[in-house]
């Protein structure tokens, strides 16, 4: 009676180290820690997070440098219309044609110099 | 130097200015340009929404300062030449086949009767008022009038020089003493240096087209009504200013050769002059 309990508890644990056995072969551990150790993908995740730590570097550098590019852009144009306020002005001022024939002609002659313009029929 | 061009009142402009390059100079020849803009979409004849086409249609307007200035400089000039400068020759432009602008004019048909010129305008403070029939076309004066303006828009920037075509004005001083500008002449192009002032030409080898069997060009003579015989080409003539050098050339263009030369030494007027047989003519004291 005895060994035949000792038996059953045999056939028991044989089974139970069977299915253990079964589970660990099935995991295929060793496959795991092979993919861990590929010196490709190690180099592709520490490149992966150099790119990441660049990105957030040139996203900051542009940001700095976009602020103070706005910061040039309001003195530029604070600076334009100063200029096309007094053009405006000037303009307005501008003396009208007079519809009088002046008397002071210009003084012409041919010269040698290269011409910067030239005038055809208008 | 620092220059600008830019297409408009069909021709093509040119601003110059002796200036060192920055935002100053950038602004001012874009100022011209802006200029230029405004008095064509007055001055203009070939845009129907143009305070000069409006006057045109209804006959009279309350003018704004610068249609105002023109017509009043058209109709003084129009006094002083005896008539041969007449703002009222539209009529006659379109009859001849000018009617859109030259670079749309491919041929058109030139009628047969003379259409009127010489015709009615009074000002009576700012109302323009044409009489019935009457129509004016502010083309050369205006494009005068441009420049002239333009060179006081650029002038407080340094020297400068504007062009718009035939039409120019200088002010002020460039490093060679005078502004060398080259103008036509059948042995080839003459340059003649302005110290101040405006210079203009008028002639009819540009601005031509072909109306049925007939070539015809842009120079109406106010007496016909039809595209003037002058046995002149082209006048280039300086004065004070752009309006009154291109008042003077076309005036000197329509008085044919020998009074145009008797006239231009009579009024000191330094005028270079091109026949028809391709002789050039110094008059009024051009060295």
């Amino acid at each position: 009676m005895t060994n035949h309990v000792a038996r059953l508890y045999a056939v028991a644990l044989a089974l139970v180290v069977l299915f253990l056995t079964w589970a660990v072969v099935a995991a295929r551990p060793w496959a795991a820690t092979a993919a861990e150790k590929d010196p490709r993908i190690v180099a592709l995740e520490r490149r992966e997070a150099q790119l990441r730590r660049k990105s957030v570097r040139v996203e900051r550098q542009v940001k700095r440098r976009f602020a103070a590019y706005e910061v040039r852009l309001r003195k530029r144009k604070r600076a334009i219309a100063a200029i096309q306020a007094a053009n405006a002005s000037t303009a307005a001022s501008a003396p009208v044609v007079s519809a009088a024939p002046s008397a002071t002609a210009p003084s012409v002659g041919v010269v040698s110099l290269p011409p910067i313009t030239s005038t055809s029929s208008s | 130097m620092e220059r600008h061009a830019f297409p408009a009142m069909g021709t093509r402009i040119e601003a110059f200015l002796e200036a060192p390059p920055g935002l100053d100079a950038v602004l001012g020849l874009a100022s011209v340009e802006r200029e230029f803009r405004r008095l064509e979409g007055l001055l203009t004849r070939f845009d129907r929404a143009s305070e000069l086409s409006r006057l045109n249609a209804a006959g009279a307007i309350e003018a704004g300062d610068d249609l105002l200035a023109v017509v009043e400089v058209a109709l003084a000039a129009r006094e002083r030449t005896g008539g041969r400068f007449d703002p009222t020759v539209h009529d006659a432009l379109v009859a001849a086949g000018y009617d859109r602008t030259f670079e749309l004019l491919v041929g058109g048909s030139a009628t047969a009767a003379p259409p009127r010129t010489a015709g009615g305008v009074r000002i009576r403070g700012r109302r323009i008022e044409l009489d019935p029939g009457v129509r004016l076309d502010l083309g050369g004066i205006g494009k005068g009038y441009a420049v002239d303006r333009a060179v006081a828009l650029l002038a407080p920037l340094g020297p400068c020089l504007v062009n718009a075509g035939g039409d120019l004005a200088v002010a002020g001083v460039p490093e060679e003493g005078v502004w060398p500008v080259a103008v036509e002449a059948p042995s080839g192009p003459l340059t003649l240096g302005l110290d101040r002032g405006a210079l203009a030409t008028s002639g009819s080898d540009r601005r031509r087209w072909r109306a049925g069997d007939a070539v015809h060009h842009h120079l109406i003579d106010p007496t016909t009504g039809r595209p003037s015989d002058s046995d002149l080409l082209r006048v280039t003539v300086t004065a004070p200013a752009a309006v009154e050098a291109e008042v003077l050339a076309k005036a000197l263009f329509l008085a044919g050769e020998h009074a145009a030369v008797a006239e231009a030494d009579e009024l000191g007027v330094p005028a270079l002059l091109v026949t028809c047989d391709g002789r050039v003519l110094r008059a009024g004291g051009l060295a």
